[in-house]
């Protein structure tokens, strides 16, 4: 995603970026130049959410009208006019793609789950910009230092990929394992 | 089936219920943290609960330690990207049943809410 494509959004969500801040010797101007970005990087975390779930909502509404159309492929087979051998064929072959494009619909919607990664890579950033603004604060003795509780983030984020189940080969034995050493216990 | 999906992404409550609707279990209740899911569980009729870890307010871990305090034998299945070997144990040490490491597919969440309800 680019600057632009950023900017766009965070005027869609009616939040304008903020302008760069200058940097003018003797002012580190650093609590605010951080606050900024922890906000504009909320801003592009809500939104993302939100048009992700737009995206969401599309693939709802094509997969109800695949089920509609099945529904009326299957009323149409029962016909006494299709019941030539051919006609039968053709029907099960539309069948068949519809469920094709009802697979390929919920494989799209699974693979939405990059948008929640991808909102706790940010929360991490966030963490670290606010340790960074929490230190200067200290330092300084000047400021307030961060407010506000944020989720708790999982130390592992910056490795999980996109590939589903890519972990649960080594999670299920961790599993097994504690599970074995507590049915011995 | 009345599941209990707590989760603070909105997209990945969608994700779970649209799984769960492909498999069988369309009767679904949501909170977006700890603490929602608790007044949902207050509520009642809730026979499992999927939950994520990392949340505002009160994270999964939080969660399911409270619940097991009133509800030691709820099936409890944790959905996280927390994917660290000492983080799982610590979930299993607290109370969740089975662990699935986000991103994940239909196929495991299915296998692992199947293998906890027998």
């Amino acid at each position: 995603m680019d600057q632009s494509e950023i900017d766009a959004l965070l005027k869609a969500a009616g939040t304008q970026p903020a302008p760069p801040v200058p940097s003018t010797p003797g002012s580190l101007g650093g609590h605010e130049v951080e606050g900024r970005v922890i906000s504009e990087i909320d801003a592009v975390t809500a939104v993302t959410e939100r048009e992700t779930n737009k995206v969401m909502d599309q693939l709802d509404l094509i997969s109800q009208l695949v089920n509609r159309q099945q529904a009326l492929i299957t009323e149409v087979m029962k016909q006494s006019g299709a019941q030539d051998p051919a006609v039968q064929e053709a029907i099960h072959q539309i069948l068949s793609a519809a469920k094709e494009i009802q697979d390929k619909v919920f494989g799209a919607m699974d693979l939405m789950q990059f948008q929640d990664i991808t909102r706790q890579k940010l929360e991490r950033i966030v963490f670290h910009l606010r340790q960074i603004h929490d230190y200067i604060v200290e330092l300084l003795g000047t400021g307030l230092k961060s407010e506000g509780e944020r989720a708790s983030i999982s130390r592992t984020i910056q490795n999980t990929g996109t590939t589903p189940d890519e972990k649960k080969a080594d999670a299920d034995a961790v599993v097994e394992e504690f599970l074995r050493s507590k049915n011995k216990g | 089936m009345k599941i209990l999906i707590v989760d603070d992404s909105s997209t990945m409550r969608r994700i779970i219920i649209n799984t769960l609707s492909r498999i069988g279990y369309s009767d679904v209740v949501e909170g977006d943290n700890g603490k929602s899911g608790l007044e949902k569980l207050a509520q009642g009729g809730i026979e499992m609960i999927i939950t994520d870890w990392n949340m505002p307010e009160m994270d999964g871990l939080e969660f399911v330690q409270t619940v097991r305090t009133q509800n030691p034998s709820i099936p409890i299945l944790m959905v996280t990207t927390n994917a660290a070997k000492e983080d799982i144990v610590q979930a299993l040490q607290s109370g969740v049943n089975n662990y699935v490491v986000k991103p994940f597919t239909p196929e495991t969440l299915k296998e692992k809410i199947e293998s906890l309800l027998g």
